[in-house]
């Protein structure tokens, strides 16, 4: 979005990810109750305006997430969606507020608990009046095409992919947010059960609950509330992704490339001044070919990127250094803004025993959400910040 | 706000709607099997004002908001660009099975389920248009559609 004026994070929470026996409201407002106390707010009529990113847990989701919090009756609370993408969304909306000037302070939260209400072992599916939904589409297969369409072309291997969960989950180590995390190896990976050819178990996120949340505020509002280390929101981006039913290259992915080419122009950073990112690796895949899409590399260098250790401690960019969706697996609704409390995070030096060394100073965060029939994702929201202290 | 849990019991005694039968054919619109026994073909649709060719149909047409559209019967043969074989698929769905993106000379991509041995697949071969069953309706019945499948010649 074009910025107004500029808007910078005050605070950010994020809950422990993977299976809850509490539901999506108890979550949200534990990343909310932290955000709000990192930002040093100490009541309840602060926050000016709420947005709730949230998939599937009902009607009237984003007020339940205030309740205890004494701010329901305080503000509008609105809910966004976007499937995947919805945490993220709902943090792009809160920069809007305060950008445009709607507000000085807004909160972001994106949350959701998946094991409290569906049966596990079903992959995630389109609706039945799609045609691909029909057909018996699940996303897990959407990204094994683009794997077995990758490895046809480039001749990466199954061990190649591998290589993304091992890299990741060894970042996630000592990640106490993190849920599958630690050292495993190619092989286990490899040989664990076959969800679509050549997608394996551990190549998948992992069906979890989870929340984040964060406080954008203005400049004038860093002040009041004594924010010593403010991050500033140096670009937001929200796309719709086209409509496809012709030949493309799936290798490729059309809404990620032009959201990057908007946050690079209107942030002004490209990507050579990225030092982290945390980015959609639902599948082990995801992350290979985002490599490309994010500029990160030149095309048909995605696999070379990751072999050379580009992406991981001492390279060129640090990628997912939270352990990404394949250490914390993917709360639909949450995943966006825990990424972006995650960042800020690293950003801030605050990741004792996962901090990326030397502290980094710009962060990207990449969330795409949906698959409707002939899109490949029906949204995309991209973040850019920088250290502002 | 109120909570709406429980608050409909009183209309429980309303006469239940007569359940619609659930589709057997997917669909219509989208697919033809000729009675005479000729070969099966998928229907694109051509919009009538910029030319357009679309599969499956979009209303209006996107490119221009026409309206009005001719049917067109699309290849039967296309090249399989990629393909996957399912093991957790979607609910109440039997594993495993296929489905691949097929390109056809109309330059249209189609998703479909593929008809053969598992992992028989290959991205860039040639595949033909079948028909079989892609999934069981809510009422426990095969519901017949559009596969694609190694070429019989
Ligand atoms: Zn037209």
């Amino acid at each position: 979005m074009k910025m107004q004026r500029e808007v910078f994070i005050a605070g950010v929470g994020e809950t422990v990810f993977g299976k809850h026996n509490v539901d999506y409201d108890v979550l949200g407002r534990q990343a909310a109750f932290q955000a709000l106390q990192a930002s040093n707010i100490d009541r309840p009529d602060v926050v000016q305006t709420a947005y709730v990113g949230n998939g599937l847990n009902g009607m009237g989701a984003a007020q339940r997430v205030f309740r205890d919090l004494g701010m329901c009756g305080k503000l509008a609370i609105i809910r966004v969606e976007s499937a995947c993408s919805a945490g993220a969304m709902a943090v792009y909306s809160a920069i809007k507020d305060v950008t445009t000037g709607v507000a000085d302070i807004s909160i972001g939260v994106g949350c959701e608990n998946h094991t409290m209400h569906r049966a596990t072992g079903t992959a995630f599916a389109m609706g039945m009046d799609d045609v691909e939904g029909m057909q018996g589409a699940v996303m897990t297969g959407k990204y094994a095409m683009r794997a077995n369409r990758y490895m046809h072309e480039t001749g990466a291997t199954i061990e190649d992919l591998a290589m993304i969960t091992v890299k990741n989950r060894k970042h996630a180590t000592n990640n106490p947010h993190a849920w599958f995390k630690g050292d495993i190896s190619v092989e286990a990976i490899v040989n664990s059960r076959m969800i679509a050819y050549p997608l394996t178990l551990q190549q998948c996120c992992g069906i979890s609950d989870g929340a984040g949340a964060v406080i954008v505020c203005s400049k004038e509002m860093v002040k009041k509330l004594g924010i010593e280390k403010p991050v500033k929101v140096a670009g937001a981006v929200v796309q719709s992704g086209p409509y496809h039913n012709r030949p493309r290259d799936i290798t490729g992915d059309d809404i990620t490339e032009s959201s990057a080419q908007q946050l690079y122009e209107e942030s002004g950073i490209g990507p050579e001044e990225v030092d982290i990112v945390e980015l959609h690796d639902a599948f082990t895949i995801a992350e290979l070919l985002y490599y490309e899409c994010l500029g990160m590399c030149k095309k048909g260098d995605g696999l070379k990127y990751l072999r050379d250790g580009q992406s991981t401690y001492g390279g060129q960019c640090v990628f997912s250094p939270r352990g990404g969706m394949l250490s914390y697996g993917h709360p639909i609704g949450a995943s966006g803004a825990a990424q972006i409390a995650a960042n800020v995070k690293q950003l801030r030096g605050e990741c004792e025993g996962y901090q990326v060394d030397p502290i980094p100073k710009v962060a990207l965060s990449h969330v795409t959400g949906g698959g409707l029939g002939g899109t490949e994702h029906a949204a995309c929201t991209m973040h850019m910040l920088t250290k502002a202290w | 706000m109120s909570d709406s849990k429980g608050s409909d019991k009183s209309k429980k005694n309303k006469k239940k709607k007569e359940k619609e039968p659930d589709i057997t054919f997917f669909h219509p619109e989208l697919l033809e099997i000729p009675e005479d026994g000729s070969p099966a073909y998928l229907k694109g649709y051509k919009c009538k004002k910029c030319g357009q060719l679309d599969f499956p149909k979009l209303t209006p047409c996107p490119s221009c908001w026409g309206t009005d559209f001719e049917m067109v019967k699309l290849s039967r043969k296309g090249k399989l660009y990629s393909v996957t074989d399912i093991y957790i698929g979607q609910p109440g769905m039997k594993t495993p099975y296929m489905f691949g993106y097929i390109d056809l000379p109309e330059n249209l991509r189609i998703f479909a389920q593929m008809e053969g041995e598992i992992g028989s697949f290959k991205c860039d071969e040639e595949v033909e248009l079948t028909t079989g069953t892609i999934r069981t309706n809510m009422d426990g019945l095969p519901v017949t559609s559009y596969k694609f499948t190694k070429p019989s010649v």
